[in-house]
């Protein structure tokens, strides 16, 4: 056995490891694509065909209406389902993911980008916000959980866990735009700016960035307090805190093996939640009409898009995937035991 | 092995536990886990306790730190440390200081004292500036010249990461952060238990060896009778929160006098010779709850109950060096003798 200095991973190691996640994120990228390709096209009605036979009844030749379906859906409506699948696959390849039915002639990908802007990054802001607030507030609650403070701490995590999103939502719309209006009542930015770098754009994106982003702060504060709160109650219970005190450690050292342990476990779910953000917020957007991800699902689902529905749960796929990598990654770069393969 | 002897009259601090008890806070209010102990512990010596669980040899050993955990509180007595005073009135800073500093603590090998996010050098170095070491190179030299002496190579243990040291590796580890800053009272929690025969050996000979070169003041907790036999100069036995004997390890395992002593000693199996000669002791250990309020706590136990023990609780008794606290042990003396530890 070549012992190489422990604790120190070695460059092949790495590079294998990050192989192995990428081929593994590759094949669930293509089990979601199948299964959608799958779906949309068996499901009842099919959409693929009913679309080739409306433009065949509106008058197009047989070779328009199969081109122009072809547009949409990447694949030809005709022909047997091997040969739509390599279709679809090839046109996956060059990021093409068709075009949308509910905004004629648009493709999937430019609307999918348009709405991820208004998506990522006041999700982006709420999940980390929520996080930081939610794992200080965990370590507080944790650590005074026999005092009064530590008990309300606990109890207002338990309230906003079981409250749902929307009721956040529109109790702030109803307190902040309404009874107290600071705030704007809903959309992305007001209209009379110019977009670009400038003051009165980029104030007034953060102004209407705010509700939205507390919204979800408070929303997913629960969860962050409560898990933390229990890792942080678990560790302490842990003998080397007890050592560390013991062998006279000062409260800072003490604090800060404490936390770096009890945190650990809520990064992968910090990371998939940031992979879940490109979901978007369905409840979020709607209530403050918020052109974002969320919003464009619901659409398209609504509007029986399928192009565009498929689209967009490929991209949810591909940002938990990815994710999930980033958080493996994350975890051998934090926690030595995962490291050195886990081996105790 | 006399100038040994010199230096360690010199150095090596006596402690004075006095008349010590420690409460645990249960729903049936609060319970003595620990009761009027009263032990010394001679400087330069080794001084073991055994007991089964739940005696209170934990408690007894957590309150040489003043670090009796929740809902457990120290709730009179006196640890008086040679150059540091009553550790039960130290608080904050003063305490943490003492902590590491003058009273090193070992930890149960089984259970986990190192944390498993940093290697152990950095560890190291927390502990060093925890504690003001201006020297950190030097601490650094310190601890990888004891883990030199434990048999360990220093260099690669300080790099390694908690999980990549075995068991009896990690116990070696929590000795030196034990020792690193020259303490000079040292207090082992059970630092055998969970470790195999051979490693067993190689850690108790270590304790003894470090405790004569460095002229330490050592209290080793076991449950193992043949562990503390093999370290210990002197002997105290817990019962039910109790010292029932005291004295030099030779003659309390030698010639027992309490009852509960003899009856530990007859439970040990003999390596030679029928097996069945080994008698586990009648009954179940105390627990907080069901010891008795008023008597002796060993009397459901023991076969020399007498009618006094019913109601009066046997007083610790001293006689030519040795503490017995025991009513038949003053009225008639059945001595087991067992000549391997003569």
């Amino acid at each position: 056995m070549t012992h190489a200095v422990p604790g120190r991973p070695r460059l092949g190691a790495i590079a294998r490891k990050i192989g192995g996640h990428l081929v593994r994120g590759l094949a669930m990228i293509w089990v979601v694509a199948t299964i959608s390709f799958v779906i949309i096209r068996e499901i009842p009605g099919n959409p693929v065909l009913g679309q080739y036979e409306s433009l065949i009844q509106k008058g197009m030749s047989p070779e328009q209406a199969e081109r122009a379906t072809a547009v949409l859906y990447g694949f030809l409506p005709t022909g047997n389902l091997w040969q739509q699948y390599v279709g679809y696959m090839g046109s996956l390849l060059h990021l093409d993911l068709g075009r949308s039915l509910s905004t004629p002639g648009v493709e999937v990908t430019t609307l999918i980008g348009h709405a991820a802007r208004w998506t990522v990054l006041p999700v982006l802001a709420g999940t980390l916000l929520s996080f930081l607030l939610g794992v200080t507030m965990g370590v507080y609650a944790a650590i005074k959980r026999s005092g009064k403070l530590g008990d309300m701490l606990a109890l207002s995590g338990s309230l906003l866990h079981g409250v749902p999103v929307y009721v956040i939502g529109l109790l702030l719309t109803a307190v902040f735009a309404t009874l107290w209006p600071i705030m704007p009542s809903g959309g992305p930015v007001d209209v009379e700016f110019v977009p670009g770098f400038n003051a009165g754009y980029i104030g007034s994106l953060i102004h209407h960035a705010v509700l939205p982003v507390v919204t979800y702060t408070l929303a997913s504060y629960g969860g962050w307090i409560l898990a933390m709160k229990s890792n942080v109650v678990a560790v302490l219970g842990d003998d080397f805190i007890l050592a560390a005190e013991l062998r006279g450690l000062k409260r800072g050292f003490v604090f800060r093996y404490l936390a770096r342990n009890a945190i650990l476990p809520l990064f992968t779910i910090l990371a998939l939640s940031i992979g879940m953000l490109f979901g978007g917020s369905i409840f979020i957007e709607e209530i403050f009409n918020y052109p974002g991800l969320g919003l464009l699902l619901v659409n398209s689902i609504s509007s029986r898009d399928y192009a565009l529905m498929g689209g967009t749960f490929l991209v949810i796929t591909v940002g938990i995937v990815v994710a999930n990598i980033a958080a493996d990654l994350l975890y051998t770069v934090i926690d030595p035991r995962v490291r050195s393969g886990g081996a105790a | 092995m006399t100038a040994n002897t010199a230096a360690r009259d010199i150095e090596a601090p006596g402690v004075r536990i006095r008349d010590l008890t420690v409460v645990y806070k249960t729903p049936a209010g609060e319970l003595p886990a620990v009761r009027g102990v009263d032990l010394a512990l001679a400087p330069g010596t080794i001084t073991g306790v055994v007991g089964e669980s739940g005696s209170g040899k934990s408690t007894l050993a957590l309150s040489l730190l003043n670090a009796v955990q929740p809902p457990g509180r120290i709730a009179a007595g006196s640890v008086e440390i040679d150059g540091l005073g009553d550790v039960l009135t130290l608080r904050g800073e003063d305490l943490r200081r003492a902590r590491g500093r003058q009273v090193g603590y070992v930890f149960q090998a089984a259970q986990n004292s190192l944390n498993p996010l940093k290697t152990i050098g950095k560890q190291l170095l927390d502990l060093g500036r925890s504690h003001e070491v201006e020297d950190l190179r030097g601490l650094v030299r310190e601890a990888k010249d004891l883990l030199a002496r434990m048999g360990m190579d220093g260099a690669r243990v300080l790099d390694s990461y908690q999980h990549e040291l075995s068991g009896g590796m990690r116990q070696r580890v929590g000795i030196m952060l034990a020792l690193v800053l020259n303490a000079k009272v040292v207090v082992l929690d059970e630092p055998t238990t969970a470790l195999d025969m051979i490693t067993q050996a190689t850690i108790l000979r270590i304790i003894r060896e470090v405790h004569e070169e460095r002229a330490l003041t050592t209290l080793v907790i076991t449950h193992d009778v043949g562990a503390v036999a093999e370290v210990a100069d002197s002997l105290a036995v817990m019962y039910g929160g109790r010292v029932v004997e005291h004295g030099p390890v030779t003659e309390v395992l030698g010639e027992a006098r309490h009852p509960y002593t003899q009856g530990l000693i007859r439970a040990i199996p003999r390596l030679t010779g029928d097996l069945s000669l080994a008698r586990a002791l009648p009954g179940r250990p105390p627990t907080l709850g069901t010891l008795p309020a008023q008597g002796c706590v060993f009397r459901e136990r023991c076969e020399r109950r007498m009618e006094v023990c019913e109601t009066d609780e046997p007083v610790a008794v001293n006689r030519d060096g040795r503490t017995v606290a025991c009513h038949a042990a003053d009225r008639h003396l059945t001595l087991i003798k067992r000549k391997e530890f003569v």
